[in-house]
């Protein structure tokens, strides 16, 4: 039978025959002292610790098997023998994620059932069912998507963060999950929602986002495992991700404020997955390099395949800019926002972090941006505003001035220096 | 069959290969040699499409490497200098997921795994774990990996390193083996003893240029051989010259030659008989076997 071949090897590897018996031994034992805890207490501490475990193994467990998946591989040397086999990226996502967990599931599905057998609110199961399912499955796959970015980062002993944020995963799954189980009139007291003015449940929004979420994090991964086997990819996924979410958070404005609030909503998400992808991509100088030696050569395809994600997303925030510049200040308490200086800003902020990762060591590159903009954002504002001098505090945090103008000027003069010097270190990388 | 035009790959601050241009023919087997640094194992990666180069043109088997990495990673196999094994997996199943894998079907996998191991001699080790093995047994493995899917083309990256004499022996008559087949070998190395044995071609490669591109073995019935007389003879080179089935390469003080024999050994006997004949005081009628180490170390002091 011609199986997924990576399926299989996960399978060999970690589908043994000692935890196939060992898994619902394991289980059964803290089943056994869980029924004889309930018979004393007349609780249901048998279907909430299978629920409890359920969790734990899907995203703890399940977590780490999808890392090790990919950092293995590089930490054992045999990444270069995947990437250069005839396995497409498809086949390579689908047989790591689901070779290395049908272990997590194998357990996780005997607690489903455990639960199904002993919960006394049964009215929630479909819900509790359908939750813990689907944010297992995102939990995962997020953590397969982090280990890609860091494995393309060459931070391949991320481990111990992944996991980290997968348990911290599965304890807000949980205080989702739990007082479903335990409460049956939980799901009246959670108000209606409304998206785009459908009047719908707010479990079963949730349920539709947390798929949403599950579908673009496999198409991250897919693209992800695409690059690694060298396939190349255009950007035009990274835009179609940003219209999304522009699009599904603008279902959550109100009809009344949609004019006022849309364009800003959008903005602010441009911005924030600006942020998020020039933190999450590998910045090498030789990629720009590339970059300008195609565009030299007016090869747009190659040039586009080598532009840096946040590029986009700020060529969309600029666009958003220009109708929010001419719109009333949606001002937030004391801060103005200023859609040309908050653009300078992210320039600037990018600049540092981009300074950093051209150095001799860009694997600190994050850690010094953050105190940067620590010290930016932060000290200085708090020194100048104790010492009464407003006017400095508006030079480090421009959003503070109550002139456009200077706010711009300000930024500019700061995005000006940054990129200057980044010019610098990129010229004297390459 | 491999032809890489103007190749350049840059690290940050330092230019690892720098305008690499050479042709490999089809069916040969290439020494890539030089010092620790000078960019052997960048070069194999460059030309397995493992990594990207700033500029320039490869080309294997008339597949553009850089535009179609995909298509070359079909026609070409790769040993890395750390030998890539799953070390929780048998051998035989290391092979069947590289056989499957490089889309080899399921029901054809025993009989690839079959041949490559009767190749590598790794028949008898077939069920025992890869991590239990011993590094020149894994070696063994790893090729076995790299060849499952008759490759065109192999590039391996220090394939002999760390074994002993014996293992260098068999992977020689490996070597011979593939080139037999058809396959054309690209074969780093530091250990140039061993690449004689079986290359025909040298790469020498040097703070990322090619400094020298030599054929090892010329055609099989031309060979170098070393004339020496007891005493000088006036007229040497003429009469050397006058004898069709030889070349004259060098002549030194009228009392040695180098020359260049056409045909066989009965030919090479013929030719003996004929110096003889023209009463030349001949000590010595001795064929040079120039190794790689001298081509190599050769090409090394003319460019400094």
């Amino acid at each position: 039978m011609n199986l997924n071949p990576e399926f299989q090897r996960q399978l060999s590897l970690e589908f043994s025959p000692a935890r196939l018996v060992g898994v619902p031994l394991v289980l059964g034992v803290i089943f056994t002292l869980t029924y004889f805890l309930d018979h004393q207490n007349q609780t249901s501490v048998t279907a909430q610790s299978a629920l409890g475990l359920f969790l734990l193994m899907v995203s703890f467990w399940g977590a780490r098997q999808a890392v090790d998946s990919v950092l293995e591989e590089q930490r054992s040397h045999t990444w270069d023998t995947q990437r250069l086999s005839a396995l497409d990226p498809w086949t390579m996502v689908c047989g790591k994620l689901l070779g290395s967990t049908l272990v997590v599931w194998y357990g996780g599905v005997i607690c489903l059932m455990v639960y199904g057998l002993t919960a006394k609110n049964t009215s929630n199961l479909f819900w509790v069912y359908s939750y813990a399912l689907s944010s297992g499955l995102l939990v995962q796959n997020i953590s397969l998507l982090l280990s890609l970015i860091a494995l393309r980062k060459g931070q391949i002993n991320s481990n111990s963060v992944i996991i980290g944020l997968a348990i911290l995963a599965a304890f807000t799954i949980g205080s989702w999950i739990m007082p479903l189980s335990e409460n049956p009139q939980a799901l009246q007291t959670i108000p209606d929602a409304t998206w785009y003015g459908i009047n719908t449940t707010t479990q079963f929004l949730t349920l539709i986002s947390v798929c949403c979420a599950l579908f673009w994090c496999v198409v991250g991964n897919y693209r992800l495992m695409a690059q690694e086997l060298r396939i190349r990819t255009l950007p035009s996924v990274w835009l179609a991700f940003a219209l999304f979410l522009i699009v599904y958070t603008g279902g959550f404005i109100e009809a009344k404020q949609f004019g006022e609030y849309f364009y800003t909503s959008a903005f602010g998400i441009c911005l924030t997955l600006s942020y998020l992808i020039a933190f999450a991509e590998y910045n090498e100088p030789m990629r720009i390099k590339r970059l300008l030696t195609y565009i030299t050569q007016e090869n747009w395809q190659r040039a586009a395949e080598e532009l840096p994600l946040w590029c986009v997303t700020f060529v969309l925030a600029s666009l958003l800019a220009l109708p929010l510049s001419f719109s009333p200040p949606a001002d937030i308490d004391e801060l103005h926002v200023y859609p040309i200086a908050i653009l300078l800003l992210l320039l600037r902020d990018i600049g540092i972090f981009l300074f950093f990762s051209f150095g001799k060591n860009p694997q600190r590159a994050f850690s010094l941006t953050l105190l940067a903009l620590i010290l930016l954002y932060g000290v200085f504002p708090g020194i100048f505003s104790a010492v009464k001098l407003d006017g400095m505090v508006a030079v480090f945090f421009p959003l503070v001035s109550d002139s456009l103008v200077l706010s711009i000027i300000y930024m500019g003069v700061q995005s000006a220096l940054v990129w200057y010097f980044l010019y610098q270190r990129w010229q004297e990388s390459v | 069959m491999i032809n890489v035009e103007q190749l350049i790959f840059e690290y940050p601050n330092l230019r690892a290969l720098d305008e690499v241009s050479f042709h490999i023919p089809q069916g040969s087997i290439t020494a890539l040699v030089g010092p620790n640094g000078a960019g052997k194992t960048t070069l194999l990666r460059c030309m397995a499409a493992l990594e990207q180069p700033v500029s320039g043109n490869i080309r294997i088997d008339g597949i553009d490497v850089l535009e179609h990495p995909r298509e070359c990673h079909r026609i070409i196999g790769y040993l890395s200098d750390f030998f890539g094994l799953y070390d929780r997996l048998t051998v035989r199943q290391c092979l069947h997921y590289v056989a499957r894998a490089q889309g080899i079907a399921d029901e054809d996998c025993a009989a690839a795994i079959a041949r490559v191991s009767k190749g590598l001699y790794i028949t008898d080790r077939l069920d025992v774990l890869a991590g239990t093995l011993s590094r020149g047994l894994r070696q063994r493995v790893a090729i076995a990996q790299a060849i499952i899917h008759s490759p065109r083309v192999v590039l391996l990256d220090e394939p002999a390193s760390g074994l002993d004499p014996e293992a260098r022996h068999e992977l020689a008559e490996l070597f011979l083996d593939l080139q037999k087949q058809g396959m054309t070998l690209l074969v780093s190395s530091h250990i140039l003893a061993e690449l004689e044995a079986y290359s025909t071609d040298m790469l020498v490669l040097r703070e990322g240029k090619i400094i020298e591109q030599v054929a090892i073995k010329t055609h099989a019935h031309a060979q170098d051989f070393k004339l020496s007389l007891a005493t000088p003879v006036a007229n040497l080179t003429a009469v050397l010259q006058s004898i069709d089935t030889l070349k004259v390469l060098k002549v030194e003080q009228d009392q040695s030659a180098l020359l260049q024999v056409q045909g066989d050994s009965l030919q090479q006997h013929e030719l003996l008989k004929t110096l003889l004949a023209r009463n030349l005081p001949i000590c010595e009628f001795a064929k040079i076997t120039s190794n790689l180490q001298d081509a190599y170390l050769d090409t090394i002091r003319q460019r400094p």
